[in-house]
């Protein structure tokens, strides 16, 4: 290559700093776990691995549409998506008026900071004993745990987004004649929301990760509790389509989350998080 | 120099804003405090243009923000139509240099925000927000986004919101400070028209000297460390006029004289701080 005005001409789907097209991602990301599976397969038909521990992909994927199909993994799919929405939404209506009030007011967050940064460092199953003793196995120690898990950390981020607003935005809505809580309303608010909304996929995913612990330790119901009934008859195969489902469950969360980012914030342009 | 007149008192009866004997001390911690504005008295008068000149430091921001009501003066007062000014209010709207459109709000949303959260009603509210979007040139734009916009878009969208609130008192800081030489030409020019149509008393915070001279109806000069004000400048050889074309006010014989003026006055002052 020496024509130096020509130099875009070659490979132009590997550039420096160019974005790809959705083709060329959605083959990309296709590639990678095609590869990962056959890896994987390639590993399990040479005999690489104990076929009792490591069960071949093809095997796996049976067995999970066998369990969607006869044997009930879609209820305690529903059960689990039920825990982590129900107690998200929880968190949620928690997090996301009181963090942006702290992040508006010091003076509110002069009084709730102290309190929900000390918790922020307690680890969240720390809780699961205690909350077993004063909830029993019901479903209400699950989604306390799940609702600590997350709140203080989503009142933290909010709260610092919140902070983030623009000193001059608050002050043209103050020479305009807002008032304080107009101005939280109109502008501090709408200012904020779409870091809320990312906020609120990451933090989602560390739900998922407390509704296993949940479901692990204290449940007979969900996937979680079927992958630990599974690992008593050795039923490798069963535990690892508990990990897909679960991944595919948090791809559809995050993809949800996206769509909804761009639905309504169609303001904001070329922004891929 | 018969263009430059000393005022230090402060009185006049057409007065609009009075500025009356400000200092503005900002504590910087550990009773440590810097002066940020010694002693500043000058006076604007009603549908005047204002423009406050002056180096980095002059504490020229800080009096447009005492006005505003974003900051309180240590000493001294300021007053509007004889009240004295002690918080922000829709009486006195203000345009930052930084961006500060409402990006999740339309062109249209943006202007008519202020009067929206004011409670004028609908109609009333729709005929101002066209009028004012008609006044800054951004008819077809109403439903564009901001981040669909150009810097000086912005501005004026930021310029038709603050105006279409009705406020008694136009403040600008630096408003055009982040737009390129060209577009800030025009925009320049674009004020005066409004100025013509909108009646408004402007005060804007600029160190651009060509921009002082040519929007100023009076040019208030500040000096630094610590800011005060050094002199009132009314520049004659416009004759009380205001021009559509900055071109023809920068061929006019007093021009050059006013603007080698202020510049030997700029150049002591970077001298004075040297010391």
């Amino acid at each position: 290559m020496t024509n130096s005005s020509n130099r875009a001409a070659p490979t132009p789907w590997f550039q420096l700093r160019k974005p790809v097209s959705s083709k060329q991602s959605i083959l990309s990301a296709i590639f990678i776990w095609a590869l990962f599976f056959a890896v994987w397969e390639g590993v399990s038909l040479a005999g690489l691995v104990n076929d009792l521990l490591v069960p071949a992909p093809h095997t796996v994927l049976t067995t999970l549409v066998d369990m969607l199909v006869n044997r009930g993994l879609v209820s305690d799919i529903l059960i689990s998506v039920w825990r982590v929405v129900f107690s998200f939404s929880i968190a949620c209506a928690v997090a996301i008026p009181l963090g942006v009030a702290m992040g508006a007011f010091p003076a509110i967050e002069a009084v709730f900071n102290p309190f929900v940064s000390a918790w922020r460092y307690l680890p969240a199953p720390s809780f699961i004993p205690i909350l077993l003793m004063w909830f029993g196995t019901g479903e209400t120690p699950k989604l306390v745990l799940l609702v600590i898990g997350v709140v203080f950390f989503l009142i933290t981020i909010i709260m610092d987004h919140t902070r983030e607003v623009r000193t001059e935005l608050v002050e043209t809505g103050l020479t305009l004649g807002g008032k304080r809580w107009t101005i939280v309303r109109t502008i501090i608010l709408p200012a904020v929301l779409p870091h809320v909304l990312t906020a609120m996929r990451q933090m989602l995913a560390v739900t998922w990760t407390y509704l296993v612990i949940a479901e692990i330790v204290a449940s007979t119901t969900g996937v979680g509790a079927m992958m630990m009934r599974a690992r008593r008859f050795l039923h490798t195969d069963e535990i690892m389509a508990g990990i897909i489902v679960i991944g595919v469950l948090g791809l559809c969360f995050d993809i949800l989350f996206r769509r909804a980012h761009r639905w309504f914030f169609p303001y904001i342009q070329d922004r891929r998080n | 120099m018969s263009d430059i007149q000393h005022t230090n008192t402060v009185a006049a009866a057409s007065a609009k804003l009075v500025v009356d004997s400000v200092t503005k001390r900002f504590s910087l911690g550990k009773g440590r405090e810097v002066q940020a504005i010694a002693d500043a008295s000058f006076i604007v008068d009603e549908n005047e243009i204002c423009t406050i000149l002056g180096s980095s430091g002059c504490g020229k921001s800080t009096i447009l923000r005492m006005m505003a009501g974003l900051e309180r003066p240590t000493t001294g007062e300021l007053r509007l139509d004889g009240s004295v000014i002690t918080g922000p209010d829709k009486e006195r709207g203000m345009v930052f240099q930084a961006y500060t459109s409402f990006d999740w709000l339309t062109v249209r949303g943006n202007v008519e925000y202020g009067m929206r959260i004011n409670g004028v009603p609908k109609p009333e509210r729709r005929a101002r927000t066209q009028k004012f979007i008609d006044l800054v040139n951004l008819g077809g734009f109403e439903d564009a986004y901001p981040s669909q916009l150009s810097g000086g878009m912005k501005q004026r969208v930021a310029i038709a919101r603050t105006l279409a609130n009705d406020p008694a008192l136009l403040l600008m800081d630096e408003p055009f400070g982040a737009l390129d030489a060209e577009t800030r030409w025009h925009m320049q020019e674009l004020l005066v028209g409004i100025a013509e149509t909108a009646n408004t008393t402007m005060v804007m915070v600029t160190h651009d000297i060509e921009e002082a001279i040519y929007l100023g109806d009076k040019i208030v000069f500040m000096s630094s460390h610590p800011g005060r004000v050094h002199k009132i400048i009314v520049p004659e050889f416009k004759q009380g006029k205001r021009y559509k074309s900055k071109e023809e006010v920068i061929g006019l014989d007093g021009y050059g004289v006013l603007e080698k003026e202020i510049m030997r006055m700029m150049q002591e002052q970077g001298a004075n701080d040297e010391r």
